[in-house]
């Protein structure tokens, strides 16, 4: 249906999801200053913690 | 096979972040010396709490310079001490808690802190804190453990140095 003639092949690192590296990027980011956030607040603000 | 470089780059991002987490857990952990509850406070007999020298006259006593320890039973639905009269330490100190139930599970948890645990009928349950700063915390049962359970509240102040030094003074 004309679909067929638009095809292309190309090789296996001509495949470059650019968009998809930087969503997980940004993901991966988001992740590790939340975590980074958590940890803080969680062990090293200062409050009383658990030492035993 | 062949892998592609995204994948590879994600396969070692994602090594990176797993030893990323456990390092900055072994960090508080060995370092920090932040800790877990467990249950080193042991057991004890639920209807011998009374005749037991730690909880016969439940309490706040001084074991070292720094040191302090509490001595607590919740019941329902109060802390003693915490509940009809706070618990006094001062800042800088180190303060081992141990509590126990004399009747139904209890939480036992200063407000807005990781210090807390569950108290439960027949156990003890010890953790030792660090007050590095003086201040109040509320001190709340989180267990639900009867009607009144929202009510099952005490107060744990620490002291200022001087202030401290005052009451001690004050005592005799």
């Amino acid at each position: 249906m004309g679909t067929e003639s638009r095809e292309k092949e190309i090789s296996h690192d001509e495949f470059d999801p650019i968009g998809t590296l930087a969503l997980i990027a940004v993901y991966f980011l988001i992740l590790v200053v939340m975590w980074i956030v958590m940890w803080y607040a969680e062990f090293l603000d200062g409050g009383p913690t658990v030492v035993g | 096979m062949e892998i592609h470089k995204y994948e590879k780059a994600w396969l070692v991002g994602a090594l990176v972040l797993i030893f990323f987490f456990i390092g900055t857990i072994a960090y508080v952990s060995a370092v920090v010396g932040v800790d877990m509850v467990d249950d080193s406070g042991g057991a004890l007999d639920v209807d011998e709490v009374s005749e037991d020298e730690r909880f016969a006259d439940p309490r706040v006593e001084q074991v070292g310079e720094d040191e302090y320890e509490v001595y607590m039973i919740a019941q329902q639905f109060i802390f003693r001490p915490g509940t009809h009269d706070t618990v006094d330490v001062p800042e800088n100190s180190e303060v081992t808690f141990y509590v126990t139930s004399i009747d139904v599970i209890h939480g036992f948890q200063l407000v807005g802190t990781n210090v807390n645990t569950m108290v439960i009928p027949g156990q003890v349950a010890e953790i030792t804190v660090e007050f590095d700063e003086p201040g109040e915390h509320g001190i709340i049962c989180n267990e639900y453990c009867g009607d009144a359970h929202a009510d099952m509240e005490g107060l744990l102040v620490v002291h200022p140095e001087d202030e401290w030094e005052e009451m001690q003074g004050g005592d005799g």
